[in-house]
């Protein structure tokens, strides 16, 4: 573009080659530590070039952190907020975009304003109804008087009791529970020109017709944008499913597992078998940003402004 | 849409865990959680699957939630949500949480209520001190207990030139010392994470309190009094030992601890729980030799009775007739004399109750290696009938004081706080924990 | 930017809408208020029941020294993450913004971060900062004691902002990218026809052009140092040592679920709360103000 000196070239490559090392040796220093013996790991100072044990150190890891049963538990997760996430998404931003009624600003402005505080900071209040979800509603209806109309008429207490203790919903809902995709799809709802609704509505096309035929083709970089973030933040939740799983075995996620392999337990530096965990755990979303880039990028930038 | 297919999942799911807490057709399967990992973990399993195998009517399923911290605080989860394990182990100093929280069955009341008859006298009077109530009932199980010792490298004792083990803690400076001189980088490893050992144990064997109305035993309005007693001169020790180089922190975030730098003889002199004599046992490196005593003393001082650590069984409410019926067959099927024996002998852990370890000592048990030196902790635990110092801590939140002291020499250590104004800030500290715990739990009178 | 065309229909918005406000209602505001009235209380770990305390739980934490150090070591890590992370990134922006040859293939790389679990970045990063092992370790070896986090309270917050602002380093490239790249090129041709040096444009032309991605990734990445820390500090010092690399949400998390003080950390999640919320409007305040200058 403009300078086409050679030399502020060159400058500029070595700059983005150093930031290419800033970014890239914590990998690579993963990669290489994960391929390498226990001897080889403990050398001081370190080979920093890989070496040829990264298969049975994987094993090592994959058997230490019982890594098969939590990486299918961390699919589940993932997969479930993302598609939980898109659907809700996409039909309340819907709703709040095309549709003329009362409540509209109301909800709009009662869901986006959980793009405040993320789920970390409610850490506390979160947990305590995790014990039972359906506690509001209990209250409600016991203050209502229902509860007890209904005992007096039939005998039987109203006992609303939902437990997300150990459970996928447990570890999925509340990440659900926000207004990050929502919002990104207002936006882009928002850019559709009234135009294509009114020809849809001349068409003699339901609302829910618009939707499936028109809405959905449109949005899908959207979806795929939508999808990748949230199927990396889910991916990456560390302090919630730690709170709402006591049962590890069962319920667990690969993150969780990642302080189980730090080398304490058994007195052996092994860094190597860490790090080799570390590495098949990062993979996934890792994979997913690298390939997704284009629709991802382009996704983050409309949900965050 | 989906949504609510997930909505309907969910109620699904919780209409299942309410199925599955109903009584179950032929055996009654119920939770046992515990706080140990790795090789002890084993152990546990290894019982688990004996009592089984030992009777058809119930099935035990033992889940280890790695250590005692999250024990408690998943139990309490669990809890809450209704979801909680039948029996829980709870350690030493979550003992009075536990008897305040309202959520257990009384171990003595479920035990007599299935019809076995437990001797209730028979335990060491140690353990019996720090798990009963003012009125001597025990109302957990005590399961796997120990008390602290001190450990020593023979090589290295004899290397200096010192025969038998140090007794007190001026031989220990002076052997160490010597030690250093002899070339040997860390004569003692020190873990500030071991505030049991060093901290609390010191207390016990030296008579002193860390809280008035003896340790709490006496009402919730206890207060801490640890900056007005021996534990002062002790910390300034171990920080001059530290500066010198004689004590050297290990612990995990330095990434070896203490026990494995003993057993990698890096380390020479290491004060741990007599439940590792197990492991170190089998840990040792090869051409580490070693052995162990009580722990040492300042020779101007009488010796009382150490604490005993570890944890206890506890039974909690909100289960059925079946499942209790299953965990008292369980807390009898481990108080069996053979059963007993087997869990001292395979970890470090003692003989909980008298005849059990009579019966040890009868047959030999602690004459040859590898078990010699085990008598030792029972040794330390029975020194002296139980002071009021020495009998246990009857603390709200205790395990939190135990972390504020753990942060106390560490800062006394590594950032040179002075050890007189931390440990008063320390008190203070406790002091606030205490307050809070006597108002959350307003009104309520310890058992 | 109001919408003319909407379709009006009794039921079916609410149908559309109503699973998400249940999740919000459920998950959102029932437990906010549920904190807000644990806050009032002492609440019995057991669940045994609580009494109400007014402002006890408040005065006890503002009271409190340790507090206010770990309200300032929060503070202090955002700004450091913060500074640290923003000043790479729009660092490798400005150059990727070049559009050299083959500049893609640097700005693919620069994103991988954003993808990379804070715990697990926290393993990979103690390793790599152990006083004893490889990297680190040969350094140890020419002086010893020269770095080491287990012991010392600075070494071990600065391992823990290090890697802090190296995950936000995608996220941040991105934003400073798509800034930078929406700058109309005739201005910056304009500047460098008056001969303005490329480091005097980025100042006096780019920089104040692209003021409000800058502020919006301020607000973010300090929301971000509240969040993203637990799992880098529960896997790299759980805190320590002595405290040094607490931070608010750390402290909640061990006030109230290790220490069993839920009232307290209820207590302190509305303080943190209400420092979020007002970082989140002045954010807003400002995009409206972008907005009306728009």
């Amino acid at each position: 573009m403009i300078e086409r000196s050679p030399v502020f070239n060159i400058f500029t490559y070595a700059a983005m080659t150093l930031g290419l090392l800033v970014v890239l040796v914590p990998f690579w220093i993963v990669i290489v530590a994960g391929s390498q013996s226990l001897q080889e790991v403990s050398r001081v100072p370190i080979v920093l070039w890989p070496s040829s044990h990264l298969w049975e150190n994987i094993q090592a890891a994959w058997a230490r952190a019982d890594l098969g049963p939590k990486m299918i538990n961390s699919l589940i997760v993932a997969s479930g907020v993302t598609f939980g996430k898109i659907v809700l998404a996409s039909i309340s931003a819907f709703a709040i975009v095309f549709f003329d009624f009362r409540a509209r600003m109301v909800c709009f402005w009662m869901i986006f304003i959980t793009l405040m505080l993320p789920l970390e900071v409610r850490i506390v209040p979160t947990y305590a109804i995790a014990a039972n979800a359906l506690l509001p509603f209990q209250v409600v209806l016991d203050t209502l008087g229902i509860t007890g109309l209904v005992q007096t008429l039939s005998s039987v207490r109203i006992g609303l009791e939902w437990n997300l203790l150990n459970s996928y919903t447990g570890l999925i809902l509340p990440l659900v529970a926000t207004a990050t995709g929502t919002f990104l799809y207002r936006q882009f709802f928002m850019t559709i020109p009234d135009e294509l609704i009114e020809a849809s509505k001349m068409d003699g096309a339901s609302p829910v017709r618009f939707f499936f035929d028109v809405l959905l083709p449109l949005s899908r970089t959207n979806m795929l944008a939508l999808a990748t973030i949230m199927f990396v933040s889910s991916w990456n939740q560390y302090l919630w499913p730690l709170l709402i799983t006591t049962d590890r075995t069962n319920y667990g996620t690969v993150v969780m597992q990642l302080k189980a392999l730090i080398p304490t337990q058994n007195g052996t530096p092994d860094w190597n078998v860490t790090m080799a965990g570390a590495l098949i755990i990062m993979l996934p979303p890792l994979l997913i940003v690298a390939l997704m880039q284009r629709w991802f990028v382009r996704g983050l930038i409309t949900r965050d402004k | 849409m989906t949504s609510i297919r997930l909505l309907s999942a969910a109620s699904t799911i919780a209409v299942l865990s309410i199925a599955a807490a109903a009584p179950a057709m032929a055996q009654t399967k119920f939770e046992f959680w515990y706080g140990l990992s790795g090789d002890l973990s084993e152990r546990v399993q290894e019982m688990c699957k004996g009592f089984n195998e030992s009777q058809a009517d119930y099935e035990i399923v033992c889940v280890s939630q790695e250590n005692y911290d999250n024990t408690l605080q998943n139990t309490i989860a669990a809890y809450r949500a209704n979801k909680q394990p039948t029996v829980t182990q709870i350690f030493d100093a979550g003992t009075l949480d536990l008897m305040l929280s309202g959520a257990y069955m009384p171990i003595r009341e479920l035990m007599s209520s299935n019809g076995y008859e437990i001797d209730w006298n028979n335990y060491l009077s140690g353990i019996a001190s720090y798990f009963s109530t003012s009125t001597g009932e025990m109302l957990s199980l005590p399961f796997n207990n120990s008390t602290a010792v001190i450990y020593y490298n023979t090589d290295a004792l004899a290397k200096v030139g010192f025969e038998g083990t140090p007794k007190t803690w001026e031989e220990v400076e002076t052997v160490a010392r010597a030690m250093k001189d002899a070339g040997y980088e860390c004569p003692i490893a020190f873990d500030p994470s071991g505030a049991w050992q060093w901290f609390e144990q010191f207390s016990a064997i030296h008579n002193q309190p860390i809280a008035t109305k003896g340790n709490g035993f006496g009402g919730l309005d206890a207060e801490m009094v640890v900056s007005q007693g021996k534990f002062v001169d002790q910390l300034t020790w171990i920080k001059k030992m530290y500066d010198e180089g004689i004590i050297v922190h290990k612990s995990k975030d330095a990434g070896e601890t203490a026990n494995d730098a003993f057993v990698n003889g890096k380390c020479q002199i290491t004060s741990s729980s007599i439940a590792d004599h197990g492991t170190f046992g089998k840990q040792a490196a090869e051409g580490v030799h070693w052995t162990n005593a009580m722990l040492p003393m300042w020779s101007d001082t009488e010796r009382t009775n150490s604490l005993v650590g570890g944890a206890s069984l506890w039974t909690l409410k909100g289960k059925s007739e079946e499942e209790y019926k299953g965990a008292a067959a369980f807390f009898n099927y481990l108080a069996q004399p053979e059963q007993a024996q087997t869990w001292s002998t395979i970890t470090g852990y003692v003989p909980v109750t008298m005849a059990g370890f009579e019966a040890m000592k009868a047959n030999g048990f602690y004459n040859e290696a590898p078990y010699k030196g085990r008598e030792l902790a029972v040794e330390s635990l029975t020194f002296t009938p139980p002071t009021e110092n020495s009998r246990g801590i009857r603390l709200g939140n205790y395990a939190s004081i135990r972390q504020e002291m753990v942060k106390t020499m560490q800062d006394v250590l590594f950032n040179n706080a002075p050890v007189l104004e931390t440990l008063q800030a320390f008190d203070a500290k406790g002091n606030e924990i205490l307050r809070r715990f006597e108002q959350t739990y307003k009104g309520a009178q310890l058992p | 930017m109001e919408r003319r065309a909407f379709y009006r229909n009794p039921v079916l918005p609410w149908l559309l809408i109503g699973p998400q406000l249940l999740l919000v209602l459920v998950f959102f505001y029932w437990p906010t208020s549920q904190a807000l009235y644990w806050a009032f209380t002492l609440e019995q770990p057991w669940g045994g029941g609580n009494s109400w305390v007014w402002l006890d739980n408040f005065i006890a934490i503002f009271r409190d020294r340790e507090y206010w150090a770990t309200v300032a070591r929060s503070a202090f890590y955002a700004i450091c993450t913060t500074g640290l992370s923003m000043a790479v990134a729009l660092f490798l922006a400005c150059f990727v913004d070049r559009s050299l040859k083959g500049t893609k293939l640097f700005q693919s790389v620069y994103v991988w971060p954003y993808a990379i679990a804070a715990p697990a970045a926290g393993v990979a990063f103690r390793f790599i900062f152990a006083p004893q092992s490889g990297i680190i370790g040969s350094i140890n070896q020419i002086w010893p004691g020269i770095w080491d986090p287990s012991t010392n309270g600075v070494h071990a917050l600065a391992m823990v902002i290090i890697c802090h602002a190296w995950l936000g380093i995608g996220y941040n490239f991105i934003f400073f990218l798509a800034a930078l790249q929406m700058i109309p090129r005739s201005i910056t041709e304009a500047g460098a026809m008056d001969g303005a040096r490329p480091v005097r444009r980025m100042f006096d032309l780019q920089l104040p052009l692209i003021a409000p991605t800058v502020f919006f990734l301020l607000i973010m990445n300090l929301i971000s140092s509240f969040t993203d820390s637990f799992g880098l500090i529960d896997t790299m010092t759980e805190g320590g040592p002595v405290g040094s690399t607490e931070v608010m949400v750390y402290k909640i998390y061990f006030d109230g679920f290790k220490g069993l003080d839920y009232s307290g950390a209820a207590a302190q999640s509305i303080v943190l709360m209400f420092l979020v919320i007002a970082l989140t409007f002045v954010q807003f305040k400002w995009v409206e103000k972008r907005v009306h200058y728009n």
